[in-house]
């Protein structure tokens, strides 16, 4: 450590000020209160690697890979939270779905937008993520067809792309495509 | 406020946030990592190989504080011995939802491709990018430095600034290098060049291998501060020092900036290093120290071509310029097209070219097929 005291003006300065950082930084954090699972996924994911499918590990597996990706990509604790949260979702979703359908379905189209919370990786009227394509047009654009395919098999037209299947039903699917032609 | 305050404060955050995952039935191991095998052309070694590597990611998850992985990396030498290297053996202990403690071997946050982008099914190319030491390839370009693994503590801290905007720290000190041992000297060239290699040949060889040891009691130290603006773009800058002598009298020093620019369809990778090493010369039977100072940098672009064309899907190209200057100078032109066959296994095909100032240029070809696991 003497280089610290010793050394060049370049070296104290910078270590001064990673010092300062360092320890004013828990009041000087912004965390906004709700934070998007799906978008602090997509949005941290992709600085190194491409998004992992939600489909190669069973939930318990991600409880024990995220604390490594939170040190990895310097993830909050909250946020790492809300990812977890987010892959719950679609998990335990699948579980609900291929098992007994049970429950009345959820036919309204924004209400299951919202759920999966598909803006944190897609745009609609200018707002929401930008990993994944803006869908304002994706229904007018592509068809009925493609979204449904697109949604049970996302890899069917780019293998490489991060988006997770989710647990929708065809129905579920239709609310969708259907919400997203209004725009 | 008063250390004791600021204690106060910090425990009672770390101690309040209980995490959701704590709702999960959760395991406590998962098995990640990745993998690779390549075949690849070498002119300046007048030789072709094909060559394989395993490289597992143990992590345990101890309880909602403390995490703790062990990466290894599995390969064969030319030999055809199999060999074994750990890579990184830590504990995390996070503090606060913001501040990070790590411990044990870990791998340094210097610039970006050390810490993050290195393993093969990250890396779009399959070399590493000239101003990094070879990771699991021979090259003709003097690297400035190895993928940088340690033994010692790091602290991490991650500020948010709100609007996807935050900023990274990391401070860490550890054993530091030593000197190479002599069975590494360079053997004399023969021809015009010989004075001026033997003198490169005085810049000193350290060894910047791991040990639960050191070689004298002064620590290095470092630290990396990072702007991001997610998902787009981060900046950092980063400072490595170290003494490696026994009488602690001689340096090491390195400092960087990195660039991450992530669009919608191509990413833009590229670090710049500086680093000054000391060194004894003997002049009329009198010592001095020199510091021998050298650079280099290095830009990757990946065009992600499959976005842009769907007829195209999958698919990548890749352009990386790299180069070194003062001492080895050297630089190198790659290309290499990619293509995914999943979001976790590529299959790379690539191209370099590495022009030499002095020593013999070199030309390479890889196929290399690499998987995350």
């Amino acid at each position: 450590m003497k280089q610290l005291i010793n050394r060049t003006p370049l070296s104290t300065t910078f270590m001064s000020i990673l010092f300062l950082l360092m320890f004013s930084a828990p009041w000087v954090s912004a965390e906004p209160s709700r934070i998007n699972g799906a978008e602090v996924f997509n949005n941290n994911c992709a600085r190194c690697h491409n998004a992992r499918s939600l489909d190669e590990f069973s939930l318990q597996e991600w409880a024990v890979i995220m604390p490594h990706m939170r040190e990895k990509a310097h993830l909050t604790g909250k946020e790492t939270d809300a990812v977890m949260a987010f892959i719950t979702l679609v998990k335990r979703g699948e579980t609900k779905s291929a098992s007994a359908k049970e429950g009345a379905l959820v036919l309204n189209g924004e209400a299951l937008f919202n759920k999966y919370s598909c803006q944190g990786c897609h745009s609609v009227n200018g707002k929401g993520g930008t990993v994944g394509p803006a869908l304002d047009t994706t229904i007018a654009d592509k068809g009925k067809t493609y979204f449904h395919q697109k949604l049970k098999n996302p890899q069917f037209n780019n293998p490489a792309s991060p988006m997770p299947k989710m647990p929708l039903s065809d129905d579920e699917i239709e609310a969708l495509a259907d919400y997203l032609s209004t725009f | 406020m008063t250390i004791k305050s600021f204690t106060a404060i910090t425990f009672a955050a770390s101690f309040s946030h209980v995490a959701m995952a704590a709702e999960i039935d959760r395991e406590r191991f998962a098995l990640g990592g990745y993998g690779d095998v390549k075949y690849e052309t070498t002119e300046a070694e007048d030789s072709s190989a094909y060559s394989a590597r395993f490289v597992p990611i143990f992590l345990f998850s101890l309880n909602d504080k403390m995490h703790v992985e062990a990466e290894t990396e599995i390969s064969i030498n030319a030999e055809g011995e199999t060999e074994v290297e750990l890579e990184y053996a830590d504990l995390h202990y996070f503090l606060t939802d913001t501040t990070t403690i790590t411990a044990g071997k870990f791998l340094i946050p210097f610039g970006q491709f050390g810490p993050n982008i290195h393993p093969s099914w990250i890396n779009r190319s399959p070399w590493t990018p000239g101003i990094y030491g070879s990771h699991g390839s021979n090259q003709a370009m003097e690297a400035l430095l190895p993928i940088l693994s340690d033994v010692g503590v790091a602290v991490q801290q991650t500020i948010v600034l709100g609007g996807h905007q935050k900023i990274f720290i990391d401070l860490y000190s550890t054993n530091g290098p030593g000197v190479e041992a002599d069975d590494h000297a360079e053997e004399p060239v023969e021809g015009e060049h010989q004075e001026e290699e033997s003198e490169h040949a005085e810049l000193p060889e350290l060894a910047f291998e791991a040990t639960s040891g050191d070689n004298n009691k002064d620590k290095a130290f470092g630290g990396r501060v990072a702007y991001a603006m997610l998902p787009g773009l981060e900046l950092g800058a980063s400072y490595y020092s170290a003494s490696y002598d026994e009488e602690e009298s001689l340096d090491f020093r390195a400092q960087g900036v990195d660039i991450n620019l992530i669009g919608s369809h191509y990413l833009l990778r590229g670090e710049y290093i500086e680093t000054q090493t000391d060194g004894r010369e003997e002049e009329d039977g009198e010592s001095e120290t020199h510091t021998f100072k050298r650079d280099g940098w290095y830009l990757q672009s990946t065009f992600q071509t499959g976005k842009l064309w769907p007829s195209l899907s999958g698919t990548e190209l890749v352009l990386e310029y790299a180069e070194t200057n003062k001492l080895a100078e050297a630089s190198r032109w790659m290309v290499g097209v990619n293509y995914w066959l999943d979001a976790r296994s590529v299959i790379k095909v690539a191209y370099d070219d590495t022009d030499l100032e002095e020593g013999e240029d070199d030309q390479r070809f890889a196929i290399q097929l690499s998987y995350g696991f």
